[in-house]
């Protein structure tokens, strides 16, 4: 086990050394009102914000609207991020898909839902398309893997494709328990694969 | 509430993936989540790992987006840390009397139902002039008191309630909308007799609309159950919902 596999069995955001205490610390400056500390932090998160809005999102511009709701919203309340429960990554990634699963399942996208078929499709692809990218996409990927198939497609429907698990079972013609138990174990398979505490 | 549990611990996965669509079903889990120690420390890491595939979906955001977001931060002001509700969490986890964090979330309840009724009293004064003044006598009572507890269909009830001026006031949230042809009907069950006090109306966001009941005594609890449209006048269901004022 290496340095790195180390520091991620113990802290387990799967950035760079050190980079998440930083960004804990970039953080608590962001609620004292630094902006220049909002600035620093801005640009190690705007492109994993951005990229997990647009990939639930889909549309750009409601994507980059999004993102940005979300990053603003990380400069207002950045006084209630709790270290005791998580990372500020995590914090952040938290809000970031909650607003973006709000997006898609509000009335708006209510009244588009053959739209529904597309982010279906691309749930699926787009996990193969893009965690090549670093390693540590190929972690994540590596990680995915490991998954029964059931527990993949339930997992990253509901979690990249922003489906509520009754859609999820609607979608893969399964019983509603069978999809939550999937949702569940699934995630704890990656969170050990992970090394998540 | 005991026999949920079980159902409601598997949805740890869907929650911290943002999976249960259905805002009752949050609500509930939600409060599940705040007795269930383990529960919160599996949702912890399940939600820490959903961070990380969205680490992975990483992409390099559209430029000009960087100098609109920080010209929205310079004009925005910031929100106030959360008083002191989660500090003791590092201290040592779990060690907060129960009551404090029931007088915590009183508080928090008070403030809302204050907020809303405020709100309410400025923006309905024309039609409930007399009403609203008595919402108003009642929050101001010096022994007023808030208790806020879930129903057992789910949702959550808040009861604003003064013995010195014999009077509540009832709130509510997230409780499941009704078939056409039922309604929620508030009572006053002392131990002389049960008393009916009003229909909950629907209001904004799932609320109901604030119910003024007066002849509260020394007693009382506060039921509410589901009959038939129009009200009875004795409950002919068992109450989803039981809060006892405490003198």
């Amino acid at each position: 086990m290496d340095q790195r596999e180390v520091r991620s069995a113990g802290l387990g955001s799967g950035l760079p050394e050190g980079r998440d205490q930083d960004l804990d610390r970039l953080l608590t400056l962001v609620a004292r009102g630094d902006e220049s500390a909002f600035a620093s932090l801005y640009d190690q998160l705007a492109g994993p914000v951005y990229g997990l809005v647009r990939r639930v999102v889909r549309d750009p511009a409601q994507s980059e609207e999004v993102a940005q709701e979300v990053l603003l919203e990380v400069w207002r309340a950045a006084s209630r991020f709790d270290p005791s429960r998580g990372s500020a990554v995590t914090w952040v990634m938290t809000i970031a898909h909650r607003r973006a699963v709000d997006r898609v399942r509000s009335a708006v996208a209510a009244a588009e839902r053959e739209q529904k078929t597309s982010r279906l499709l691309s749930a699926r692809d787009d996990v193969a398309e893009t965690v090549e990218a670093s390693l540590e996409r190929e972690r994540v990927r590596r990680c995915l893997d490991g998954l029964t198939e059931l527990q993949r497609e339930s997992v990253t429907l509901a979690y990249y494709g922003g489906y509520s698990y009754r859609e999820v079972a609607g979608l893969l013609g399964v019983a509603l328990g069978t999809i939550k138990t999937r949702i569940r174990d699934g995630l704890i398979r990656l969170r050990d694969c992970m090394g998540v505490t | 509430m005991r026999l949920l549990h079980p159902d409601l611990h598997i949805l740890t996965g869907a929650y911290a993936v943002d999976a249960i669509g259905d805002d009752t079903e949050r609500d509930r889990f939600e409060r599940h989540l705040r007795r269930c120690k383990p529960c919160a420390g599996e949702v912890r890491g399940l939600t820490g790992t959903a961070a990380r595939l969205g680490l992975a979906a990483s992409r390099p955001p559209p430029p000009q987006m960087r100098g609109r977001v920080l010209a929205a931060v310079a004009r925005t002001r910031q929100l106030p840390p959360a008083t002191d509700r989660h500090s003791p969490r590092g201290a040592r986890p779990g060690r907060v009397p129960p009551l404090a964090w029931a007088v915590a979330a009183a508080s928090l309840a008070a403030i809302l139902v204050l907020g809303v009724t405020v709100f309410r009293i400025q923006h309905q004064l024309d039609q409930a002039r007399s009403r609203d003044r008595a919402i108003a006598a009642v929050l101001a009572a010096p022994d007023a008191r808030v208790i806020t507890q879930g129903t057992s269909v789910g949702g959550t009830a808040t009861v604003v309630f003064s013995l010195a001026r014999h009077s509540m006031i009832f709130t509510s949230a997230g409780l499941p909308p009704l078939p056409s042809g039922r309604v929620y009907e508030l009572w006053l069950m002392g131990p002389p007799r049960v008393r009916p006090a009003g229909l909950l109306a629907a209001g904004p966001a799932g609320r109901s609309v604030p119910v003024l009941a007066g002849g509260v005594v020394r007693g009382d609890q506060v039921g509410l159950t589901v009959e038939p449209a129009g009200g009875t006048s004795q409950p002919t269901t068992t109450p989803v919902l039981v809060i006892p004022l405490p003198s």
